[in-house]
């Protein structure tokens, strides 16, 4: 080794990582305590990769760029999904503590921290993640305006490294949901103005497990390393979902009831939203809502059907019909 | 102290119970309020996804209302806050954008100058009640008693709206109000997850796996109640926790949901009653039991 | 046993490009990638790709001549002007498949100015271009439904008489290892910048491709032409894009001066990469540096327009070093970015060795010479991907499927094999470092015959050390341990080209600066250096450059 190797202030990290072997008779996943020696500067990745140099040599993780740019280490940190390239390792962990490192959540695991990311590339074919343009073909470059081409980077600053994936709570519940990175990824072609398919894109994104199925809990924004804010866009597409027609969903149901709540009166009216929601003609979902309903009005706190209007509701009013002429 | 107080569209509909509750409890604690009564909803999150800038508006003509009456705001729903705590931050980056709506607002006189503050009551107690304070009006010892924390998601997420890093103690604020009360914190993964009420109506199957899901795992791991600031995630985890449970589970989990002022109001003395317990769906007469009797009786 | 008309290995700009093309033209196309496709090291390239533009009034050759005087008319020139021709037509065709680009208020593509350029031709999306742009291929692989080989590595090629027909890989996930047969193998899988350390490459960037051909009989040219990046991050080697200087920011040395005046009085930062890191060597080698480093300055152009047009970079310096670049200059110094030499190909792709074609950085047309200027790799992989794709579709018309046999991956498996088996040794991560830091040492910004000599023998060295290192992990799912060991092997015999074709070249050209012979010998040395595998080692040649329009003039910025 080159001799201008000077003394190196390190401390001891603590750091506490999953394991998993198939080969391994009962193959079950347990976890590793490791003590590596740390400098101030170093990130999680740092310490994942000191520990596969020179403690562990099987320890297996994905990692490649070191520079957030090619989404290969997303992994959980202490329960959250990061990019542990760039987590600074003082961010998660003091001097006595311990960090927990686990592969990202929602997707099987091959070994250690590395997942299938097999169930992740499907949804985000479902998509058709390509552009459709449709028209004559310009011989040179299509004409776009720059603001719309900036505000797409936004959106392609996504490196699909699955932490939104990782920690989105609804693909906790239902592996079937598209999920936020094949979500954010059809954004990005429904705003694309090159793109001759918006309306189809939209609608096949309205129907099962897609756009509407999202919660709205946020932690895809919490987590996404790159600013994409998945949550976000599917929350734009719902609104251009409805624009092209697509109201038939319980979801476009809710939003409007929910306007026309705030519009008539400038607060909600939960009974009506109910009623809406699930459809006025729907007979089976009002069926479906009863048992509830009537539990509730037997303790006293079924709300009324009757709307609670604010004192300066008019001038409410003309905010929210003031808003929906611009957004035309 | 002295607040501009925003109930919440759900605290006077479907959550009758803690208005009743915050009400006891505030008055006990001797902090004034004079209510928001020409506040609109805030969105909740469904009103932004139509029109961010309708609800931002909507939110920023609240704000105007309470740095009329010269007074900060106190929230009692995760949902509203975090709503509000976004758009604050939104017409805060952006003088042009708060110019904007300022705009809008001009018919009823209103003008925002950015400097409302609006925190839930939670907040307001570890930062500016302060919980030693707090802990002299408990008369009720409830140690012997576990808690799972639930905070719904606006309140936690995303972290740069709701000033994480500035005041770090808010990620543990539900825990520590917990705590103070001399009850046990339930520590269980799904204290930060989502409730689900949002799909409630859009896919009900998903939203009451996810009811079935952090109320049992709660429940499984001994909590005898769970503590949520949200009335929306109330509405779904006491509403809906018997279909849930019906669904996704087996046996029954029959874990009584708390609104914060609700446990604060038995630790208070005010009787089971007195606090709308009877009005919840999941049952709580166990708990007043447990409440009445002797801590490890 | 698998069936192809053609493997292309690699699945970054080049490979994909390739296979687009390959799909299109009606070959039974597969890639190979040993990591997903959008993980490859063509995402972390920032600032843009050239091309001249002839309906905005710019000329191609003009581009091609800044491309021959970039390279130190070491660029083969035929070469040269093909990329250059072709780039318009490949730009406007990324464009139509959906990549985004900044724009002008018409609506139309936007250029900022760039190193080496005399007019602005280099079109870009913030900082994010090369990752842009890989994913627009990965998705048109999606939608022309490319058959991936994804997470796979290759151990060997497979060449009989003389002739390339496929690859012996291993699947990661499985450990199981194959033969992948092919009329046609196209070679696309990067560059070797871990080679050296620090680096501004991905840790995978580990000269794969290079070895692999070169192991199978192809030459490797020009490897003494290490790019020394003048702007890469203090400390980790991140690279911070040219498009800052593009766009106007300033190097400053210990004294707050510009110092590019006294070595580029014309171009100043936008001079070529070689120009400005035996710059910024110089200062910090006359004490004029802050730690060691200079400075990277875009306090001038302002917070919004950082944010705008060169927000990667400003999340690099927020996130790895706690600064806002509106506010302070950053510390920055030469790493090595990119290696101009590579698998000597025609202007097809082609390689001496019949069926095996290379396309991308580990290709050397040459169209990069002696040094390569920034925004013509983007370019390089696409004109060059598309068109080994187009000679590999001829040559399959007519090339001989060959005889299967088990006998190459029999071969394999036992060499693994044995590798696994080794008792406990070194590890390989203490060769690599010791390679990389010498190889550094020896092959820097500036070199000379002791330096070299140095690299060379610390190369024969580590050879010998390598017959050492052992495998902990001796299972079959996702084994990376083994991974390294055999990319350690590869980086060792890249690391012999290198010292070898920089004990060859007598002369400063390019990336190549002697300080024992600092002028550019024309008259002997306007010619590519060669390093072949041979029994005893490595065997040496030359050949002459293509001229074609430009004589070797001074090259001055």
């Amino acid at each position: 080794m080159p001799e201008t190797e000077t003394t190196v202030k390190t401390v001891t990290a603590n750091l506490k990582v999953y394991r998993y072997d198939p080969e391994v008779g009962d193959a079950k996943p347990y976890y590793q305590d490791y003590e590596v020696e740390v400098e101030d500067w170093f990130t999680v990745l740092d310490a994942l990769i000191k520990i596969r140099e020179e403690i562990d040599g099987t320890l297996s993780l994905r990692c490649a760029c070191r520079a957030s740019i090619c989404g290969s280490c997303a992994m959980k940190v202490n329960g959250e999904a990061k990019l542990v390239c760039k987590t600074k390792l003082d961010s998660v962990w003091s001097p006595g503590e311990t960090v927990t490192v686990d592969p990202p959540g929602n997707m099987p695991v091959i070994t250690d921290l590395v997942a299938d990311f097999k169930p992740f590339w499907d949804k985000v074919r479902q998509v058709k993640p390509y552009m459709q343009p449709t028209g004559p073909v310009p011989t040179a470059e299509y004409l776009a305006p720059n603001e719309d081409m900036v505000h797409l980077a936004g959106v392609m600053n996504c490196i699909m490294c699955g932490a939104c994936v990782s920690d989105c709570t609804v693909l906790e519940v239902d592996k079937s949901f598209i999920g936020p990175a094949a979500l954010a990824k059809a954004y990005r072609f429904v705003a694309d103005p090159r793109d001759g398919k918006k309306k189809e894109r939209l609608g096949e994104l309205n129907g099962d497990a897609g756009i509407w199925d999202c919660t709205r809990c946020m932690q895809c924004v919490e987590v996404c390393p790159k600013d994409v804010d998945p949550m976000e866009r599917i929350m734009v597409m719902r609104d251009q979902a409805i624009e092209e027609g697509y109201t038939g969903t319980s979801g476009a149901r809710h939003t409007e009831s929910f306007v026309n709540s705030v519009r008539r009166s400038g607060r909600l009216n939960e009974t009506r939203l109910a009623i809406e929601s699930m459809g006025v003609m729907n007979i089976p979902g009002q069926i479906s809502m009863a048992p509830v309903g009537i539990k509730a009005l037997l303790k006293g706190k079924l709300p009324s059907p009757l709307d609670h209007k604010i004192p300066s509701k008019a001038a409410v009013k003309k905010i929210v019909e003031k808003s929906e002429e611009t957004s035309k | 102290m002295k607040y501009a107080f925003w109930p919440g569209c759900v605290a006077l509909g479907g959550t009758p119970e803690l208005y009743q509750s915050t009400k006891l409890v505030l008055n006990k604690l001797g902090i004034e309020v004079e209510e928001l009564t020409n506040a609109t909803c805030t969105g909740a999150g469904v009103l932004q996804e139509k029109n961010r800038k309708l609800g931002d508006t909507l939110n920023v003509r609240t704000f105007a209302q309470a740095e009329e009456m010269g007074l900060p705001i106190m929230t009692i729903c995760s949902t509203c806050q975090g709503t509000m705590a976004q758009a604050q931050l939104a017409v805060i980056k952006d003088d042009g954008y708060l110019a904007d709506i300022n705009a809008d607002l001009a018919d009823e006189g209103l003008e925002y100058h950015g400097d409302t503050v609006t925190k839930h009551f939670l907040w307001i107690l570890v930062e500016e009640y302060g919980l030693e304070n707090l802990k002299k009006h408990f008369v009720r010892d409830l140690s012997g008693l576990k808690f799972a924390p639930f905070y719904g998601c606006y309140l936690i997420r995303p972290s740069d709206a709701l000033g994480f890093a500035e005041v770090p103690e808010r990620e543990t604020s539900l825990e520590q109000v917990i705590e103070s009360t001399g009850a046990e914190v339930v520590d269980f993964k799904g204290s930060k997850a989502c409730c689900g009420l949002p799909i409630l109506f859009i896919n009900q199957g998903n939203s009451l796996k996810m009811v079935a899901t952090h109320t049992g795992t709660a429940k499984d791991l001994g909590a005898d109640a769970m503590v949520t600031p949200c009335p929306l995630c109330h509405l779904n985890l006491d509403g809906y926790q018997g279909k849930a449970a019906k669904k996704n589970r087996s046996s029954a989990i029959d874990l009584p949901i708390l609104h914060l002022p609700q446990m604060l109001g038995l630790a208070m003395g005010f009787t089971p009653k007195e606090l709308g317990m009877n009005k919840h769906m999941v049952s709580t007469s166990r708990l007043s039991e447990q409440v009445a009797s002797p801590a490890g009786v | 046993m698998y069936e192809h008309d053609v493997l292309i290995i690699g699945a970054g700009l080049a490979g994909l490009r390739a296979a687009v093309e390959a799909e299109k033209l009606g070959l039974k196309t597969a890639v190979l990638s040993k990591v997903h496709p959008v993980r490859s090291h063509s995402c972390a390239a920032q600032g843009g790709i050239n091309a001249a533009l002839g309906d905005r009034g710019d000329d191609w050759t003009d581009h091609a001549y800044d491309t021959v005087k970039g390279s130190d008319f070491l660029g083969d020139q035929d070469a040269i002007e093909i990329m250059a021709r072709e780039a318009g037509d490949d730009l406007i065709e990324l464009e139509h498949m959906g990549v985004v680009f900044s724009r002008q208020d018409d609506g139309r593509l936007e250029a900022r100015a760039f190193g080496g350029q005399r007019v602005p031709r280099t079109f870009f999306i913030g900082a994010i271009t090369g990752s842009a742009m890989l994913h627009v291929l990965y998705e048109q692989a999606i939608k022309h439904d490319v058959q991936i080989y994804e997470e796979w590595f290759v151990t060997k090629l497979i060449i009989e008489e003389g002739v390339c027909h496929g690859a012996v890989a291993f699947n990661m996930h499985t450990g199981e290892m194959e033969t992948i047969r092919a009329k046609s193998v196209i070679m696309a899988a990067g560059g070797a910048g871990r080679v050296f350390e620090p680096s501004t490459n991905a840790l995978i960037c580990t000269g794969d491709g290079l070895a692999l051909a070169w192991d199978a009989g192809a030459s490797l040219m020009d490897m003494e032409m290490v790019q020394y990046h003048p702007t890469t991050l203090a400390g980790n080697g991140i690279l911070l894009s040219e498009a800052a200087r593009g766009e106007g920011a300033h190097l400053l040395n210990s004294e707050g001066d510009r110092f590019m005046e006294r070595y580029a009085p014309e171009f100043m930062e936008l001079a070529s990469r070689d120009v400005v890191s035996r710059a910024e060597q110089t200062e910090i080698n006359e004490g004029r540096s802050i730690n060691g480093n200079v400075l990277l300055d875009l306090r001038h152009l302002g917070k919004t327009f950082i944010e705008e047009r060169l927000g990667y970079l400003q999340e690099v310096a927020v996130e790895f070093r706690g600064i806002d670049l509106s506010e302070h200059p950053i510390e920055i110094r030469p790493g090595v970015h990119y290696i101009m030499g590579g698998i000597k190909t025609n202007v097809d792709g082609a390689t001496v060795v019949p069926g095996l074609y290379a396309a991308g950085e580990c290709a050397n047309v040459s169209v990069h010479g002696g040094n390569r200027l920034g925004a013509n790799s983007l370019l390089d992989t696409i004109v060059f991907g598309r068109r080994s794709a187009q000679a590999a579709a001829e040559y399959v018309k007519t090339a001989a499927p060959s005889v299967s046999t088990d006998e190459h991956l029999n071969a394999e498996k036992s060499r693994i094999q044995d590798l696994l088996d080794r008792p406990k040794g070194i590890r390989w991560a203490a060769v690599r470092n010791e390679l990389a830091h010498s190889m550094t040492e020896g092959i820097g910004v500036y070199r000379d015959q002791a330096s070299m000599e140095g690299a060379d023998a610390k190369v024969d060295e580590m050879r010998a050390k390598y017959s050492q290192v052992s495998v902990e992990n001796k299972g079959k799912v996702y084994n990376t341990d083994l991974i390294f060991t055999l990319e350690l092997d590869y980086m060792i015999n890249v690391a012999k080209t290198i010292t070898q074709g920089a004990l060859m070249r007598k002369e400063s050209r390019g990336a190549h600066s002697r300080t024992d012979m600092p002028d550019r010998d024309d008259e002997n040395w306007l010619k590519h250096t060669h390093v072949f595998k041979d029994d005893d080692g490595v065997r040496t040649e030359t050949s002459d450059v293509t001229i074609t329009q430009w004589q070797p003039v001074e090259r001055v910025y």
